[in-house]
């Protein structure tokens, strides 16, 4: 399984990035990669841009995006999540690969940690990477702009985990939106490995638009039922009327982690009305999943 | 369709909505009525205009795509024969930039930035605002002959360097101001001095040169006289705001001064390669002083690639690897594109079109018209790049009446006013991407350069230029 973490500085916004990325990651034995998505210069300069960085690079001075890497491999290291404690950054282990720039960890932990530095805008670079490479989650901050959150969630082809608020003194809850789609049961196991790494109960609720709760919906909720007993893990089910994307942010606050699938169908319909987990994703005010069917 | 398939879809049409959408308008107003002053062929070049500054801008497409899409379309559009286009796509302004290009890369090969370090400290000495003083002039100075991107690479390490050893406790965001300023806007000050300074300097003079009514032939030795004393002024004050801008932290640069000599010092005194890559420079310099008028300026920065070549200083893979070919494409697209503006009327018509809209002003005071030129020029080197503000609006400059020669030189000296973004000019640009100054200190500053600037460049105009012509025999 591999994870792909986007950073954008060394900011205390970054680092939670990082330390739930670590957290999920070693929860499921995978693989991460850390991503700096640089801006690009103007096509008219370019090549001035890459004769200074030549020049810059022989005077030791790096990439500003290669010192953001280092800093995220020191965090990842004092989470723990790499055990050889002679693995180290050393930036003349860069390579360029398939329009990105790769440092090389040469000893055994490198094979469990890629760093990774791309230049261009954050959609197109994380869109190449993931078409690159397979990946499970792309844990990312919070876009600035709403329709960025929508573009990332629609384009790339991955889960998507938009780090939000994070509190990594807070203990957060986890809240399950469970409902007849076809990645709800991806969801919900999902849920339950972050529950058990975060030691977190879940709360999973069915939101129906209209009293009468369709056959899908019941049996969605009985199934996430059985399968949290199944898991032992603390949980809470309901079945609540209401506008979904407005109840899930509700019961969400700012303490849980919301998770829930992403909607299947309707391209074109998606990019222009967006969806149920979009809208959630654009208001919510805690850390969202979304599962990829 | 599938589900993917119209993913990929979607996600093509957001990548390329710029590209849709200039198309659109493009074609649009190919089939729009136009106004009975301008004609068919001049209307489609305006046509054409306005896509290649939006695809310039936007960037939707690959610049090297964009400079063959002016041929494709100048002949599509019957603005100009196939032969015609491919002729105004090489002259010799395209050969000096590509040489001066080529030279550049040559001369950041041979890693003479440690020299310049030891030579900028012994000429400064510790004190902050002597070395702003120093980088600044060594920068102007440098820029005028190797143009802006090889200063900039060949100084900014050192001014780095200094950041990075001028306090144990980092930020120092002033004094980090003050140094990558210092070699930003020193060496777009000196950019302006000689023809090679930028690539906006040949195109100008090409545009001065295929300008039937003026004929214009400024060589290289006549372009450092006018604009010259711009760039002295232009050192002065620029040091002179940068200090007022940014209060440094502290006043000596002693440790830091004292470590970059230790990194340096190990060079020992020069050995022969670099002595000859010095040579070689000197030669074409005074090359382009005083042969530029039977040969070509072109030709001489070309000559200069191959006796880099030749010499084997550089290896025709690094050339070719870090030579922005398709930027010259552009170059060569961009003059074609104001060649047949000019040939089609499409300059005129716009010209005549500016000047109507001051109401008669620049006909009852001459300097409005500079001032025009002065703030259209300044604001579109901002936002697109200062050659390709040049190539867009010199055929325009250049017949809005006044002195063919003065419009040409404010037209290509004021392009360099693009102080205020990091997004547009090659030395702001890179100082940006170090990650070290923030583009609201580009404001900070650049607007005192810019206004200081543009009232140098009127008082040159006003004063200086027409006793120069008055003295001289070039006109």
């Amino acid at each position: 399984m591999r994870f792909l973490i986007a950073i954008k500085d060394t900011t205390p916004e970054s680092k939670n990035i990082l330390h739930i990325g670590v957290k999920i990651a070693n929860g499921l034995s995978a693989d991460l990669s850390v991503i700096f998505v640089g801006k690009k210069s103007g096509a008219f300069i370019e090549g001035d841009v890459a004769l200074a960085r030549q020049s810059l690079a022989e005077w030791n001075i790096h990439h500003p995006g290669i010192e953001v890497l280092k800093w995220a491999f020191e965090s990842i290291k004092e989470f723990g999540f790499l055990n050889d404690e002679y693995t180290a950054f050393d930036p003349s282990n860069l390579i360029e690969e398939s329009g990105r720039i790769r440092m090389v960890l040469p000893q055994s932990s490198g094979e469990k940690i890629r760093l990774l530095l791309r230049e261009g805008s954050l959609l197109n670079e994380l869109h190449k990477e993931t078409q690159y490479r397979d990946y499970e989650i792309a844990i990312i901050g919070n876009p600035e702009r709403k329709r960025m959150t929508h573009k990332l969630i629609q384009f790339l082809d991955t889960s998507v985990f938009i780090i939000k608020n994070f509190n990594p003194r807070w203990n957060y809850k986890i809240l399950l939106c469970v409902d007849d789609s076809v990645a709800t049961k991806r969801a919900i196991i999902f849920g339950a490995i972050i529950s058990r790494q975060f030691d977190a109960p879940i709360h999973a609720i069915t939101v129906s638009k209209t009293k009468k709760f369709g056959k899908g919906y019941r049996n969605a909720s009985r199934w996430v039922q059985k399968y949290l007993r199944m898991q032992k893990l603390p949980h809470t089910i309901s079945m609540i009327t209401g506008k979904p994307a407005d109840v899930f942010l509700q019961e969400a606050g700012t303490d849980h982690i919301i998770i829930m699938g992403k909607s299947a169908g309707g391209e074109l319909k998606q990019f222009i009305q967006g969806s149920k987990p979009i809208h959630t994703a654009q208001k919510a005010k805690s850390p969202i999943l979304l599962v990829k069917p | 369709m599938s589900n993917s398939a119209i993913r990929a879809f979607l996600f093509w049409v957001q990548q390329k909505k710029w590209l849709l959408l200039i198309i659109a308008v493009g074609v649009a107003m190919y089939w729009l009525p136009y106004p009975d002053t301008i004609s068919t062929r001049g209307y489609r070049a305006l046509i054409l205009g306005i896509m290649v500054v939006s695809l310039i801008i936007t960037e939707p497409v690959p610049l090297p795509a964009v400079a063959i899409l002016i041929a494709v379309l100048e002949v599509s559009f019957r603005i100009a024969p196939a032969n015609e286009v491919a002729r105004s796509y090489m002259s010799d302004s395209v050969f000096f930039i590509m040489g001066s290009l080529m030279m550049a890369v040559a001369i950041i090969h041979q890693g003479l930035d440690t020299r310049l370090a030891l030579a900028i400290i012994r000429f400064t000495g510790n004190k902050i605002y002597d070395i702003v003083f120093g980088f600044v002039s060594i920068s102007a100075l440098l820029a005028s002959f190797v143009g802006v991107h090889t200063v900039v690479a060949l100084m900014l390490p050192v001014g780095l360097t200094l950041v990075r050893y001028c306090s144990a406790k980092q930020p120092v965001p002033n004094i980090t101001a003050l140094l990558l300023f210092s070699i930003a806007y020193g060496s777009t000050v000196g950019s302006i001095g000689t023809p090679s300074g930028g690539a906006r300097n040949p195109i100008m003079i090409e545009f001065l040169r295929s300008n039937s009514e003026t004929g214009t032939t400024l060589s290289y030795g006549q372009w450092i006289i006018m604009t010259y004393p711009m760039v002295l002024i232009g050192i002065l004050t620029t040091a002179f705001l940068l200090r007022t801008t940014f209060k440094p932290e502290f006043s000596s640069l002693d440790s830091a001064v004292r470590k970059l000599k230790i990194q340096v010092a190990h060079k020992g005194p020069l050995n022969a390669k670099e002595i000859l890559t010095i040579g070689i420079f000197v030669f074409i310099f005074l090359c382009w002083v005083l042969l530029n008028e039977k040969i070509g300026m072109g030709i001489i920065a070309i000559a200069g690639a191959f006796l880099y070549m030749a010499s084997g200083l550089i290896e025709w893979k690094d050339i070719n690897k870090n030579t922005n070919w398709g930027v010259i494409l552009l170059f060569a697209g961009a003059i074609s594109l104001g060649v047949q503006m000019k040939n089609a009327g499409t300059a005129v018509w716009i010209g005549n079109g500016i000047i109507g809209m001051t109401g008669g002003l620049m006909e009852q005071f001459e300097v409005v018209r500079y001032i025009v030129v002065i703030f259209l020029t300044t604001l579109l080197s901002n936002v697109m790049n200062p050659a390709g503000a040049v190539a867009v609006l010199g055929p325009i400059t250049l017949n809005m009446g006044g002195h063919p020669l003065f419009m040409g030189l404010t037209t290509a000296t004021s392009a360099s006013f693009s102080y205020l973004s990091a997004v547009a000019a090659p030395a702001c640009l890179i100082i940006y991407s170090s990650g070290l100054v923030k583009m609201k200190d580009f404001l900070r500053a650049g607007w005192r350069v810019t206004a200081a600037s543009a009232l140098t460049l009127l008082i040159i105009y006003y004063l200086y230029w027409p006793l120069v012509v008055g003295f001289t025999n070039f006109k």
